[in-house]
């Protein structure tokens, strides 16, 4: 009751317009390996760059869903103060990955909800996706809402292919206005690294205003 | 010619077909040519006011306007202001015993009636068939239209002054319009210069229609008036002596033009190369030049890249994008200009490369850091500024204001105002950068900021038009809001969908004002640093940013500001006025406590100091002291409303002397649930059941709406009806008086003002 109090103040009491970021990861058992172990490493270092970021510090909000053979949610949203570092993810079984996308959805649906209950100001949610496959189950719900919300101009979304052997054309699915991205080999460091500066110079936007994303640090990480 | 003015006996006025009224003004006269007159005018006035039992009257909303008066703290007023408040105090206590021996009726006129104004004027044409009339009073205004209102209804309606004697002196038709026009050349100037406010506009507006149509009527011309300065003594500065308040320089600076139109689109500017650091310039100032090396690369902005000068200055190299024709036209006015006012980091050179093509500018070094990064956030507050009370915020205002007066004197217009080009220091100086993007001479600010652009202006290219007055005020507004609430926006709500632009728009300002209920204040002690905000400016706010508010859309100028937030400063360091320890904390946890009486301690639980303050019950006319601070409630399993887990009930129940709470809908403290009625408790239960005095049914002129009722169609963005009718309640206007169906103000138990006056006039 007492942690959930303060988290609660922590939410209310600073006024910064937040970004809630969730990240959609593929831990499905053909990550296993160097791949898994580079991701965590990448999402422990975009979480040292957000805290490090001034700005960013205060209004990104994190929170991790893994899909698998199911889909589940690793951490929920919270502010960087607050967040520990993951020590690992298990790769293991299938890749559900409508299941993962749902599930990422919900919760920024959740979040974006306590934000409204509690008057905190926010910009439109950002969905990270990454997977090194292909779904295995119905991803057809989980397009749609993501496209609908994307030109609603409601949340702004990156998929991400790892590796060869990642299916672009359903990433390209879930992204209406922008081709997917495939991953230059396991660059997560220079990913992550790029979005912790995209999600900074959101945070020095205001909600409502267009940032235009920096496409040439793509370059770093992305086969173009 | 004749004499400007003519003399009368005021003791005709006192006869019982006729009435003598004085407004607020006469009572605050300091002129010393006419001290002494009220004095004698109620010598020789009261064998006749008793014989005839026709006291002279003072109506309710004057006295109120005295004692609003007489309740400001003089110190740091002129001489004059301050002994004009003076004679605002003694004339309550000459008027107390005045009333009590029958020679003056100040029960007339309730607070019902906004304006003292209107009141004379309603009054005058209502009863001038009946009676004649004369009103004392100084504002050339209502006395222009009083006497318009003679004309059309062919009565005798007087308005004029009392001399030394206590006779009574009344213009003529040719003198008042010529102080008509002085009065109007007087506001007109301050308007046409920038340091108008308000009342200067709302003078100008209401001056130019009524002195047509005196002239006409009365076929007087305006070539007979000499502009002059006023012939007895000027309070006001005549238009060619005024002065630009803030930092005025030995020599006067010019204004840039007020009335320059919009110059044509922006273009960029050829080039051959852009200098970097190391790399020598050459600089031109209004009367020198010369060449420096640009030092160290301090920074990179959106615009440009700026680098060390010498140990005062700074050097802004602009990037290929924002080389532009308009920034360099700019900047040469404003170098040309020489202006120089602490805290304004305006260029004071054009910097051309070695190819002599312009490519930035010089101008002084600004220090401390961005508003963005110091005070706009708890966090970044209490790690930056560690010590600071609210009377160091208030300071911030009072800085920031000074400089934006100076610049509106200059008819420049900040435009792009915003948390990232304000800097402070931990002297508590502030500094306003990014002088290239000012608006000045039809050269619009080409940039802005969503949360600080004006209702009128969202949705437009900021380079598009130029920002009238209103669209900067709007952002001096949400500014200072935005100091004082360190970072908070003042739109901000629950239930929004992260749209700012909507937010703005909408105009819903949510934080608790008076006796209306919001509940859509943002959850955590934000609507407790809202609470201890010093009245005055709290009203400002609230009328500023509520679209039901008085100045939506005539916002307050900088030197209105600058006014409220120097008495907010006098408020925190006065101990009396300023009765609750809480209210000079950044961070308060509790609302302002209700009176000077309430009880206020420190916690019991966690020792904060003052943490706990009585809260008033209406029902028992006694305060309630809560048991704990609010930090302490929140810490606290909630009140057993939904799921409850038996070990909790258990130990609760074996706890003494718990009774259960819950919390109060609208003001959203803890109470008894007891005390609760219809989720309110006892305080917010008779505000939502009182009558708004302030609406008035258009039939009975009654107030005869709640303030619950006001809330349901506010929340429902619906129109607040204007009558009994339109909500389907009898009106007393309508011949069967029925008794409120809810709870009665204390205006309702009185018969209406109209009706007392009715008897008084019939005799009664």
């Amino acid at each position: 009751m007492a942690r959930l109090n303060i988290g609660a103040d922590d939410l209310v009491d600073n006024p910064t317009p937040r970004v809630p970021v969730s990240l959609c990861l593929d831990t499905s058992s053909s990550m296993s390996g160097s791949p898994i172990q580079e991701l965590v490493r990448g999402v422990n270092l975009f979480y040292d760059a957000i805290d490090e970021d001034d700005d960013a510090h205060d209004s990104a909000e994190i929170n991790i869903v893994e899909f698998n053979s199911s889909a589940g949610l690793v951490h929920d949203f919270a502010s960087i103060e607050r967040l520990q570092r993951i020590s690992s993810l298990a790769a293991s079984g299938t890749t559900a990955m409508g299941a993962g996308v749902n599930l990422a959805l919900d919760t920024l649906e959740t979040r974006k909800a306590t934000y409204s209950g509690s008057g905190v100001l926010y910009y439109q949610p950002w969905l990270v996706l990454m997977t090194d496959g292909a779904p295995t189950d119905n991803i057809d719900t989980a397009v749609m809402r993501v496209v609908d919300m994307v030109e609603a101009k409601k949340l702004t979304v990156f998929p991400i292919g790892i590796g060869s052997g990642a299916d672009m054309k359903t990433l390209a699915r879930f992204s209406p206005n922008r081709p997917p991205l495939r991953l230059d080999g396991l660059k997560f460091k220079e990913f992550f690294e790029w979005l912790s500066r995209s999600v900074a110079r959101v945070s020095r936007s205001t909600p409502g205003d267009t940032v235009k994303l920096d496409l040439e640090g793509l370059a770093g990480w992305a086969e173009l | 010619m004749s004499s400007p003015v003519v003399l009368l006996d005021p003791v005709e006025f006192l006869q019982p077909n006729r009435r003598l009224f004085i407004d607020t003004n006469v009572f605050m006269d300091t002129e010393p040519r006419r001290a002494g007159g009220l004095k004698r005018l109620f010598e020789r006035g009261q064998t006749t006011i008793l014989a005839n039992n026709n006291p002279i009257v003072v109506p309710t909303k004057v006295v109120g306007e005295l004692t609003k008066q007489s309740q400001i703290d003089p110190s740091g007023e002129s001489e004059e202001r301050a002994q004009a408040i003076k004679k605002a105090g003694a004339a309550l206590t000459f008027l107390k015993s005045a009333s009590r021996v029958g020679l003056v009726r100040k029960d007339l006129g309730d607070d019902t009636n906004p304006y003292a104004d209107d009141l004379f004027l309603q009054l005058f044409e209502r009863f001038a068939g009946t009676y004649e009339m004369c009103l004392l009073t100084h504002d050339i205004t209502i006395k222009l239209r009083i006497r318009l209102l003679a004309h059309r209804l062919a009565k005798r309606l007087l308005v004029g002054v009392l001399t030394k004697d206590g006779d009574l002196e009344v213009d003529t038709d040719d003198s008042l319009f010529d102080r008509g026009h002085r009065k109007y050349a007087r506001h007109a100037a301050r308007v046409a210069d920038g340091t108008g406010n308000f009342k200067d506009e709302s003078e100008v507006a209401a001056l130019k229609p009524l002195l047509d149509e005196f002239g006409k009527i009365f076929g007087l011309k305006t070539s007979a008036v000499k502009l002059g300065p006023r012939t007895t003594r000027s309070s006001a500065p005549s238009p060619s002596t005024a002065r630009w308040p803030a930092a005025t320089p030995a020599a006067p600076v010019n204004p840039f033009s007020a009335r320059a139109r919009l110059k044509p689109s922006d273009t960029p500017l050829a080039f051959s190369a852009l200098p970097s650091e190391g790399e020598r310039v050459e600089w031109a100032s209004a009367d020198k030049t010369g060449t420096l090396v640009l030092g160290a690369l301090l920074g990179e902005g959106g615009e440009g890249t700026v680098y060390d000068g010498d140990r005062s200055t700074v050097v802004k190299i602009f990037d290929r994008d924002h080389l532009t024709r308009h920034r360099k036209e700019k900047i040469e006015l404003l170098v040309g200009r020489n202006l120089r006012a602490k805290g304004l980091c305006i260029p004071t050179a054009v910097v051309r490369n070695s190819a002599g093509e312009f490519v930035g500018y010089v101008m002084p070094k600004a220090s401390g850091r961005e508003f963005q990064r110091t005070i706009f956030n708890k966090r970044k507050f209490e790690r930056e500024f560690p010590t600071w009370k609210k009377t160091d915020l208030v300071d911030i205002c009072i800085s920031f204001l000074e400089k934006v007066q100076y610049l509106h004197s200059m008819n420049v217009i900040l435009g792009d105002i915003n948390p990232k080009n304000l800097m402070v220091d931990e002297k508590k100086n502030v500094f306003i950068i990014d002088a290239d993007s000012w608006q000045l001479e039809g050269y619009p600010c080409p940039v802005g900021t969503p949360m600080f652009t004006s209702p009128a202006m969202l949705g437009k290219a900021y380079s598009d038009d130029l920002r009238a007055m209103e669209d900067e005020l709007f952002a001096v507004a949400t500014m200072l809001f935005m100091i004082v609430m360190t970072g908070q926006f003042p739109y901000i709500r629950t239930g929004t969908d992260g749209d700012m632009v909507q937010l703005i728009k909408e105009g819903n300002f949510a934080f608790q004002y008076e006796n209306r209920n919001n509940k859509d204040q943002p959850e955590g002690d934000w609507k407790y640093m809202w609470s201890h905000i010093h009245k005055p400016v709290k009203d400002l706010f609230w009328h500023s940013f509520h679209r039901e508010g008085k100045r939506y859309k005539k916002r307050p100028t900088a030197t209105e500001w600058l006014e409220a937030f120097k008495a907010y400063k006098s408020y925190l360091r006065n101990g009396r006025m300023c009765f609750d320890p809480m209210s000079n904390d950044v961070y308060p946890i509790r609302n302002k406590a209700f009176k000077q009486d309430a009880p206020i301690q420190d916690c019991p639980t966690c020792g904060r100091k003052d943490a706990i303050a009585g809260i008033w019950n209406d029902d028992n006319e006694e305060y309630f002291v809560p048991r704990q601070c609010n930090k302490c409630r929140d810490q606290q399993p909630a009140p057993l409303s939904t799921a409850r887990p038996p070990s909790t009930t258990r130990t609760a129940a074996s706890r003494p002397t718990s009774q259960p709470t819950a919390t109060c809908k609208d003001c959203h403290t803890s109470f008894p649930t007891a005390q609760l009625k219809y989720g309110r408790c006892p305080a917010c239960t008779t505000k939502a059941n009182t009558l708004d005095p302030n609406r008035l049914c258009t039939d009975c002129r009654q107030p005869f709406i709640t303030y619950d009722h006001i809330a349901w169609f506010t929340a429902k963005y619906l129109d607040i009806p204007k009558s009994h009718s339109a909500i389907k309640q009898v009106c007393p206007a309508a011949g069967r008086p029925t008794p409120s169906p809810t709870a009665k103000s204390r205006s309702q138990s009185q018969p209406g003002f109209w009706t007392r006056l009715w008897k008084w006039f019939a005799g009664n």
